[in-house]
């Protein structure tokens, strides 16, 4: 057997790739979901200064690419602090902040879908503007930015695969050491893709199921 | 009892409401009318806290509705029923009348929807209780919106314009439980287009002109032609809204 032919501990190389991006991809996500919601929360009780501070910080890491975000963090970080960054610390912060300001502006959008008329009648039955928040627009923001956020995130998954550049090893990473050990970039990068492609329908799908459960009380079921 | 006081609103350039003073004593029933754009929803706007006034004082049972502290204590006496309902479309009817209850007077939720669902069933709508508002009829709405302001045993009933939205049939649906809510005593502050049922359940009527609060009395002298029927914007409005 050559060097070059494919083996049966590829499949496990492939299988600690993928976990190293499903582990980067969920933990990110929590982070950005905390993080992002967390920053909505701040706007709806209009924090004076911070929600500046918030919007300026989000329209730069919306408006620049992950590859340059996650350069600036790697190479940055230890140039201008003597921070020592590790490529998985990097990455984890580099994709948390990221993921955090596109969910920010879903959380956002969410919260202003919600008529004003539902929220004079809680408030004039007593309601504050927390139990307001937890109890009238939370659930309806979630079932409407529910759409747009699995929308995100099949999205961030694939953007995952830039973190391969700083030398995370993850999915794209074993492609690449696939590719030049076997000389055969068709066979890998289509099953790579393929990889990739199966993960991102998981999400979608789990997205479409959580949305048809937040919707039930909608009478509408889309066009 | 609700108490306005000089209440002055301005939106912008906009006088909406001027040097009105209004009492409503606890068991009165009373009616506001006057023409759209006269300044009634926003009148109740104002003694519910959802709009600062611009001048003037309101309160309701001596708490002063712009106070923030005292704002909470005037919103538990008092409930609004409002012209577009304004239900909470992701509860059911249930959940839409036990919110308040459960989250403001921490009742317990089961007993809160108990009470709820028997309330829901004094206005017809036992095998409604579980259905979502946009599963309802405009009228059904409406009556989860009157069991919602109930649910809160409120002293005094605000309501809003609430059968603008809805066809006769359902408009009658309404007015029967209001009738029967005015004759067991319940006060109420009423703004309508309705006149003829205002005149029939109102111990006083109101009427506003381009946010002047211009008559004020008793039912029957209102419609009286020494009273009411003496003022000629009066009479030009109810002549208009007869023919309609």
């Amino acid at each position: 057997m050559r060097y070059t032919s494919f083996t049966p501990f590829d499949l496990v190389l492939l299988a600690q790739g993928f976990g190293v991006t499903v582990a980067l991809f969920v933990v990110t996500t929590l982070i950005g979901l905390l993080v992002g919601a967390a920053l909505a929360v701040v706007r709806y009780y209009r924090v004076p200064v911070a929600t500046q501070a918030i919007l300026f910080l989000t329209e730069l890491l919306k408006n620049s690419p992950v590859l340059v975000q996650l350069f600036l963090v790697f190479f940055g970080l230890p140039a201008f602090f003597h921070i020592n960054v590790t490529p998985v610390v990097a990455a984890t912060i580099t994709l948390s902040a990221n993921t955090a300001a596109f969910i920010y502006v879903i959380a956002v959008a969410g919260i202003e879908s919600i008529d004003r008329d539902q929220v004079e009648a809680a408030r004039v039955f007593g309601l504050t503007r927390r139990q307001v928040l937890r109890r009238v627009i939370a659930p309806q923001a979630l079932a409407f930015a529910i759409g747009p956020l699995t929308a995100l995130l099949v999205n961030q998954l694939q953007v995952t695969s830039l973190i391969s550049v700083i030398g995370v090893v993850d999915l794209t990473k074993i492609g690449n050491i696939l590719n030049l050990r076997t000389l055969q970039p068709f066979i890998v990068w289509t099953v790579i893709g393929l990889v990739y492609y199966v993960a991102a329908k998981l999400v979608a799908w789990l997205g479409s199921r959580l949305e048809t459960r937040l919707r039930a009380y909608s009478a509408w079921k889309g066009l | 009892m609700i108490k306005a006081e000089n209440v002055r609103k301005v939106f912008g350039t906009t006088t909406v409401l001027e040097s009105v003073d209004l009492a409503i004593n606890p068991g009165e029933v009373v009616s506001i009318l006057g023409a759209s754009g006269s300044g009634k929803s926003t009148l109740i706007r104002c003694i519910n806290g959802l709009e600062k006034l611009d001048g003037g004082r309101i309160t309701v049972d001596d708490f002063d509705v712009s106070k923030p502290k005292e704002l909470a204590e005037a919103r538990k006496r008092s409930g609004t029923v409002f012209q577009l309902f304004n239900l909470y479309p992701h509860m059911t009817a249930v959940g839409n009348v036990a919110l308040a209850p459960v989250e403001v007077l921490k009742r317990p939720r089961a007993e809160a929807e108990r009470e709820a669902r028997e309330l829901l069933a004094s206005v017809g709508l036992t095998d409604r209780a579980d259905a979502y508002p946009t599963q309802l009829s405009g009228g059904q709405r409406q009556r989860v919106g009157i069991c919602r302001a109930l649910a809160m045993h409120p002293r005094y009933l605000l309501l809003d314009e609430v059968t603008s939205a809805l066809d006769p049939e359902m408009t009658a649906e309404i007015l029967n439980i209001l009738a029967r809510l005015a004759e067991g005593g319940t006060t109420m502050l009423f703004v309508t287009h309705e006149i003829e049922f205002a005149r029939q359940i109102s111990d006083r009527i109101v009427f506003l002109d381009k946010g002047r609060l211009v008559v004020d009395l008793p039912t029957a002298e209102f419609f009286a032609p020494s009273g009411g029927l003496a003022s000629p914007r009066v009479v030009q409005f109810l002549s208009k809204m007869r023919k309609e």
